[in-house]
């Protein structure tokens, strides 16, 4: 593998990652991080939906006419969204997490990283780099969600999973940490500690 | 090529939004079927935590399969009736009636244009005594519906759970997270003569929640128009 392509699959898991250096996305990873199992699922939802619409996108980037670009991004994307959130509610093991995230599948359309990518990755590259800068970048917003949601899930219901860690050594839920608020907190520390890592991403 | 006159824009959205919708309504069709079961057995699932079989966390740890016996183990008799409370045709088959038969009937409850004829209402009687009604109406954003249990008396509500599709998550959502919200109506009469069948308000026989004002009074109202529209029924059990 060529050092670019490489650049674009590691770039948006760490040093250009969607959420913390980006910040975009930060709405929705506040909303499903309260279970892993709900983090875990919107991740590959935005994985399958970022990968395949750049994707798609980066087929067509020569035929589509300038002035309806944006448009065409759009019936893409929510194309995908859409199929996901059939499949999803189409399955008995996954029907459940698509009720508890309700809203949230749909909104992924509004999820800015996944037309963002489009617009300044897909539209100007070939179709194989294109499917994997959206596949890493939706990789690098579910590795948040995924460490956000370990944290909430963990600290504020006491389980992983579902399953119990640590009620069973009488260890009292933290309320605090089911609200939305202290997910904005946990990223604050992540985007703290990695700046701490990334010197260069430290403003003067 | 010119990608940017108006025909080939005109020609190349109308071929793409074409396509895009063709693919849609296939994969819609194709998953209905494998999503009806899905829906059923949310439905039966909420039925019976209305009834309380179970808390709604419990019932969801059983498969489809294991609700639909559970249903079947459970249920006495299941029918609909007419407004005057008169019983219209048992329901065969487990037929139950989740939130698209709902939103018909609700239509010719509340008549006007979209009514396609006299309301049929379900009516789901379970072996433990209890007898589960559903009700639907408008929340904030979309649709809310539930299902509302009654004692053998016909006026003591036994239960309730409440589902919407797509009202503020921590706030109009909580009619249906909030189990500490639905279990209030446990214990609670519905005066049947009434307009406010059951008081869903700010310090109510039902307390409502705050910050979601709309959606409590979408529930408030949807509880009272479909209860009254079961009064007849009720009142006749009664005698």
């Amino acid at each position: 593998m060529d050092a670019k392509l490489k650049e674009t699959i590691l770039n948006p898991i760490f040093k250009g990652n969607p959420i913390t250096v980006l910040v975009l996305g930060i709405c929705s990873s506040l909303a499903v991080t309260v279970t892993l199992k709900g983090a875990l699922v919107m991740a590959l939802s935005v994985i399958v939906v970022c990968g395949i619409s750049s994707l798609i996108l980066s087929l067509l980037r020569n035929t589509i006419p300038g002035r309806v670009r944006i448009i065409v991004q759009l019936v893409v994307v929510a194309m995908m969204v859409i199929l996901v959130d059939q499949v999803l509610k189409s399955f008995e093991a996954t029907y459940a997490i698509d009720k508890q995230l309700s809203v949230y599948i749909g909104l992924i359309i509004t999820n800015c990283i996944v037309m963002g990518r489009i617009e300044a990755f897909a539209l100007g590259n070939k179709p194989w780099p294109s499917f994997l800068d959206g596949v890493a970048n939706g990789a690098g917003y579910g590795l948040i969600l995924i460490i956000v949601a370990f944290f909430r899930e963990l600290l504020g219901s006491g389980t992983l999973f579902g399953i119990d860690i640590l009620n069973r050594f009488g260890y009292v839920p933290n309320n605090l940490v089911i609200l939305p608020p202290f997910a904005l907190i946990l990223l604050g520390c992540i985007v703290w500690v990695q700046r701490s890592i990334q010197k260069d991403l430290q403003e003067k | 090529m010119n990608t940017n006159s108006n025909i080939y824009t005109l020609v190349y959205t109308t071929v793409i939004v074409v396509v895009v919708a063709a693919l849609l309504a296939f994969v819609s069709q194709s998953l209905k079927s494998r999503q009806d079961a899905n829906e059923k057995a949310e439905t039966i699932s909420q039925m019976l935590t209305a009834a309380q079989y179970g808390t709604k966390a419990d019932l969801d740890k059983l498969s489809n399969t294991q609700k639909l016996e559970k249903y079947t183990e459970e249920i006495e008799k299941a029918f609909t009736i007419g407004l005057d409370g008169n019983v219209i045709r048992d329901l065969e088959n487990l037929e139950v009636y989740g939130p698209k038969p709902l939103k018909r009937q609700n239509y010719n409850i509340k008549g006007g244009a979209n009514k396609t004829g006299e309301p049929e209402l379900p009516v789901f009687v379970f072996k433990n005594g209890r007898t589960v009604v559903p009700i639907y109406g408008a929340g904030l954003w979309g649709p809310i519906w539930g299902y509302i249990s009654f004692e053998t008396d016909n006026v003591t509500m036994g239960g309730a759970y409440f589902d919407h599709e797509s009202e503020t998550a921590g706030l109009g959502a909580r009619i249906k997270d909030d189990p500490s919200f639905q279990a209030q109506f446990v214990g609670k009469t519905a005066s049947f003569a009434d307009a406010n069948v059951v008081d869903l308000s700010k310090g109510g026989q039902i307390d409502a929640i705050s910050g979601a004002t709309m959606t409590s009074k979408g529930l408030d109202a949807a509880i009272d128009t479909w209860l009254a529209a079961y009064a007849n029924y009720f009142s006749k059990e009664e005698e």
